[in-house]
């Protein structure tokens, strides 16, 4: 990341949004990890062992169909985590946990999470909030999949994206977007060649710079909104971000 | 009268307790139940009838997200305390159910931990289902989609006769009415079904089984796995 920012879990709203007590309880027990470009933290039906709260990366939720095709089904940032099913009683997790863009996280054991869990606190309160904003942008992600454009996709992605992001800059593979998508490689090249060709972007050997955000907000489809008035509604501890033009 | 199979999961103290709060309503055809982002007024325990749930878009057809039986209740999302609709739901079969007005729910949800670990086991099994229907509608064809919705609806139904309209299997497919055309009429050849002005009747359950794609039977497995 370009601007530097003390290490710290707080980096984490989620983390940063629990009670004195409940973070001095937990924090001695988080691991600071460095989550790489590509990384696999689960494949889907993999037992959970640990529990991963994004500091400054951003971890992509795929489907994985037999045929190893996969499809991006929520995305997750500095907003939440990665392994909301271990409160559930489902051991293991029903998707495929890999890291969109690279940075940092703090892990914690799945037995400490339950342990917290059971005290009925805090921390209980604010996963099961961000659980619903996932079963929100799951269910949107459904319905844009089958409907909008994969221009349309794109900006939404990029947008989703570039909202759990410090600065304008996403390094990513054609083939990593591809598969979030679920296109071909040459969908995403066209689709980042128009956008590019409008001025939204700037795009060049995986790396995206993002130029003009209003443009972006103004060809994504209707998904990029809903998703984040429901996120900022059921999430009250994010830090206040412009809101996209189209829902204000 | 027959209960519902998370409410038949609780301890049966628990489960009289619960019941006690509960009036049987017919669930009718057609019916919209709630409306997205609205505050939810009741939670429904489907017996006969089910409903499906919808997803919405300024331009587009809807879309088609989940159905819930007697394996399941509209309204778990309740249990993330969060008191808004997420999704439009519609009955989708008519038939009996449990329905309970929101706030005692929630008091139930505080009272019984026994109630509480069946609704998150729900949460998960949602959240597969979630994200085996993404995969589901993005790269399987609509021939072996159908086949999986019909026998969803057949799980549901607890008959081999059902009513579908054909603009309602458009929308739960996301595809146009000529798709449906083409992929009813398939199965159809195949006599796996017999679809006629929105009457289906499902005639070779495996043959069907065979026809739908892994997603079906992923399903099946997820709920078997969370419930055991």
């Amino acid at each position: 990341m370009s601007l530097s920012e003390t290490p710290s879990p707080r980096q984490n709203h989620l983390l940063a949004a629990l009670n004195p007590d409940v973070q001095a309880r937990l924090f001695p027990h988080l691991e600071r990890v460095d989550l790489p470009l590509g990384k696999v933290l689960y494949e889907s039906g993999d037992a959970m062992r640990h529990v991963y709260f994004p500091a400054d990366s951003i971890v992509s939720l795929l489907y994985v169909m037999e045929s190893g095709a996969s499809a991006e089904i929520s995305v997750v940032g500095n907003e939440g985590l990665i392994g909301v099913a271990l409160f559930m009683g489902g051991e293991s997790t029903p998707s495929r946990a890999i890291v969109q863009s690279s940075g940092s996280a703090y892990r914690l054991l799945g037995q400490r999470l339950k342990d917290e869990f059971n005290r009925h606190g805090d921390l209980l309160l604010l996963m099961l909030r961000y659980t619903q904003s996932l079963i929100t942008q799951m269910a949107q992600t459904a319905v844009c999949n089958r409907h909008h454009s994969v221009d349309q996709q794109l900006c939404r992605w990029l947008l989703l994206s570039l909202d759990r992001l410090r600065d304008n800059k996403l390094t990513m593979t054609q083939e990593l977007i591809a598969n979030m998508l679920g296109v071909r490689r040459e969908g995403v090249t066209d689709a980042a060649g128009k956008l590019q060709k409008q001025g939204a972007i700037e795009y060049s050997r995986g790396h995206i710079t993002v130029l003009d955000r209003p443009k972006l907000e103004k060809l994504s489809c209707e998904c990029y909104a809903v998703v984040k008035k429901e996120t900022d509604r059921l999430l009250p501890y994010l830090p206040h971000k412009a809101m996209p033009t189209s829902v204000s | 009268m027959r209960t519902n199979r998370l409410l038949e999961g609780l301890p049966p103290k628990e489960r009289d307790r619960i019941l006690g709060r509960c009036e049987t309503v017919e669930l009718e055809f057609g019916t919209t139940l709630c409306e997205s982002g609205s505050p939810y007024r009741h939670v429904y325990f489907p017996v006969h009838g089910f409903i499906s749930t919808v997803a919405t878009l300024v331009n587009h057809q809807p879309l088609e997200i989940r159905l819930i039986g007697d394996e399941g209740v509209l309204g778990a999302t309740l249990a993330l305390g969060v008191d808004t609709v997420p999704l439009r739901a519609v009955v989708q079969g008519s038939g009996a159910a449990w329905r309970m007005a929101a706030g005692p729910f929630k008091r139930s949800l505080r009272e019984s931990p026994a109630l509480l670990r069946v609704l998150r086991r729900y949460l998960y099994v949602l959240l597969a289902q979630l994200t085996q229907s993404n995969g589901c509608n993005r790269f399987h064809e609509v021939e072996p989609r159908l086949a999986r919705w019909l026998l969803l609806t057949h799980d549901r139904a607890h008959s081999d006769h059902f009513h579908l309209t054909h603009d309602f299997l458009a929308d739960m497919l996301g595809v146009r009415r000529s798709g449906i055309t083409i992929a009813a009429g398939e199965l159809q050849k195949r006599e796996l079904i017999r679809y006629v002005r929105g009457e289906i009747q499902v005639l070779d359950r495996k043959g069907l089984e065979a026809r739908s794609c892994e997603c079906y039977e992923a399903g099946i497995r997820d709920y078997a796995q969370v419930f055991a």
